[in-house]
């Protein structure tokens, strides 16, 4: 994670820039088959194929919806059932106590809160979101700009023998061996 | 991505002509419901008649759904859909036959429906006071001229689209999109009245306010279904190579689940009201649906024409998985014909369903037929609407 770390003007890693969305993923292709250890692109508008270059795997996001929309039809109905059926018994309108018909409507909403509640919770923290660290960001990049940008480990790589070491002039060149119109250094206090 | 060749000229597949052995088993098929269906009138006139009836409006359901498809790609401007759409068309071209089994129902109706009988009308001052409406020359009469402006609706915006495969004239398109708003306003007026009419009036003294949207719900959940089994068919000859991927099948898998969901809302909210107020005539439909050998059957609508393609389309591979969309689509289908069986049935047996060979012998030749039209027309027409401006674009069709 590229953060500040005090007043030290730390690397936090390069930057490549692209001109065209084609040429992003054609790159990005031979960024992930180096095998360094962290690396993310940066793009105006979501690019077809991004995902499938980077290596990404599919979101977990969809299993937490599946298991939160679960808990919370099985609480709403357990919730009714329980206070009209085993806590409080009530005759309404000569139904019997577990009226399960009347139950599936609250059944149904809260199936639709838990899931969606916990899908945007789950997206934030996927994502490491809210994020107060990451400040200047090169505008560029949410106009016309499209770039790779290879990190450089915050610490230790915890399984140094599975990712490429990350030398600074080394990554330089791979960058702009892959057709990077420009080549920069990124470091942590201040972004670009 | 940005493909390159996104310009380049679509190979056509051309028509698609059936193995003789597929054109034999329906002529086979065809056959055996029509003997099915006279033995029936022969031996048990009641159980001919209300498999007759319920098979005629399971496939108007699903021609019509076919022609309901191909129109909302059309008013909306659907970039995705170009492929599949000519698979939904092939249904419409049962839609012209739809007249000749409305013809022989008629000769069916007063065994089928008991506002017929001039005797129960005299009795019975509900129905009495509902003849103005539910009298045979009118309900024979609105349902042809409903027909006839849907069977119209259809020659022409299923002829424009194959008349746009030789052109490639945007024009079609453009008079397609002009046509499908009007058409699916005429659609929603007369099919919600052909269900009334047809399934609804069978038990007179129940009305259902959202009877027709239930009819619609049931309509869609089967054509998305058919059209991912004929799409899945002909891909599997090769003939749709090139043409369809995955990413048009995950899409027909979502409409798939979508309208799996929406039929449980809309079977729900009407039963829900009914159950809520308890006042006798309108619970009179539900009591002995809930009551007798049909409470099986309404579970089954419940827990397997929603629950099983629900849960079985939920995960993003079984969208995208030939064999998990075959079994669904053809496990949805049964459940509808399964749904309007259960819709028409009860008011002639309400102790509980029946089914043997005069029901499935109808039913058989019912698909036989359906099948030997929707073959003709993929004999006599480009598999793919090959002069759609948007194929190109769909036939790159990619999504994350």
């Amino acid at each position: 994670m590229i953060g500040p770390q005090g007043n030290k003007k730390s690397l936090g890693g390069i930057i490549g820039y692209f001109d065209t969305p084609d040429e992003l993923v054609t790159a990005m292709k031979d960024v992930r088959d180096a095998r360094y250890e962290r690396f993310d692109a940066f793009t105006p508008f979501p690019v077809h194929g991004l995902d499938a270059a980077q290596g990404l795997r599919r979101s977990p996001i969809p299993y937490i919806t599946f298991i939160a929309g679960l808990t919370g039809g099985s609480l709403g109905f357990l919730l009714q059932y329980w206070t009209s059926a085993v806590d409080w018994p009530l005759i309404v309108a000569g139904k019997p106590f577990n009226s399960w018909p009347a139950f599936i409507p609250v059944t149904f909403e809260l199936t639709i809160l838990f899931a969606g509640l916990a899908t945007a919770g789950a997206m934030l923290a996927f994502n490491g979101l809210p994020n107060h660290r990451r400040k200047a960001f090169d505008p560029g990049l949410t106009r016309d700009k499209f770039a790779i940008v290879i990190e450089s480990p915050e610490v230790e790589s915890k399984a140094p023998g599975r990712f490429k070491r990350f030398e600074e002039s080394e990554v330089a060149d791979f960058l702009r061996k892959l057709g990077a119109k420009d080549v920069a250094p990124v470091y942590h206090e201040a972004w670009f | 991505m940005a493909n390159h060749d996104s310009h380049a000229e679509i190979k056509n597949p051309g028509s698609f002509d059936a193995p003789a052995s597929i054109k034999g088993a329906l002529v086979v098929m065809a056959v055996l419901g029509l003997a099915a269906f006279a033995g029936g009138l022969a031996t048990d006139a009641k159980r001919a008649w209300a498999s007759f009836l319920m098979n005629h409006f399971y496939f108007f359901s699903l021609a019509l759904g076919g022609m309901f498809f191909a129109a909302i790609q059309w008013l909306t401007g659907a970039m995705w859909s170009a492929p599949l759409r000519r698979v939904s068309e092939a249904f419409t071209s049962y839609l012209p036959f739809v007249v000749v089994t409305f013809i022989v129902l008629c000769f069916g109706l007063k065994l089928m429906y008991i506002w017929t009988d001039p005797a129960v009308v005299a009795s019975d001052a509900m129905i009495r006071l509902k003849s103005s409406y539910l009298n045979t020359g009118f309900f024979v009469v609105r349902n042809l001229v409903a027909l006839a402006l849907l069977i119209f609706f259809t020659w022409k915006m299923v002829g424009n689209s194959i008349a746009q495969d030789a052109t490639k004239d945007v024009r079609f398109t453009l008079s397609n999109r002009r046509l499908a708003p009007a058409f699916i306003a005429f659609f929603a007026l007369l099919y919600s009245m052909a269900s009334v009419d047809q399934i609804m009036s069978l038990e007179p003294m129940w009305y259902s306010t959202m009877f027709g949207v239930y009819c619609f719900a049931g309509l869609f959940y089967q054509v998305l279904a058919a059209t991912c089994l004929l799409t899945i068919y002909l891909h599997s000859t090769g003939k749709l190579k090139g043409l369809v991927n995955d990413n048009h099948l995950h899409d027909l898998g979502k409409f798939m689940l979508a309208f799996t969901v929406f039929y449980a809302y809309i079977g729900f909210s009407q039963f829900m009201l009914y159950w809520y107020a308890n006042i006798p005539e309108e619970t009179a439909y539900y009591m002995h649906r809930m009551t007798s050998g049909w409470m099986p059957v309404s579970i089954f609508l419940l827990a397997g024409k929603f629950g099983v393609p629900f849960f079985a389309l939920l995960p993003r591979d079984a969208k995208r998985n030939v064999k998990t969309l075959t079994w669904v689509g053809i496990f949805m289908l049964i459940a509808n014909w399964i749904d309007v069986m259960w819709m028409v049935q009860p008011s002639f047996f309400p102790d509980g369903p029946r089914f043997s060979w005069i029901e499935l012998g109808t039913s058989v030749g019912f698909l036989g037929i359906f099948g030997l039209f929707v073959v003709r027309f993929l004999a006599r027409h480009n598999v793919v609407a090959i002069g759609d401006p948007r194929l190109a674009e769909s036939v790159l069709h990619h999504h994350q």
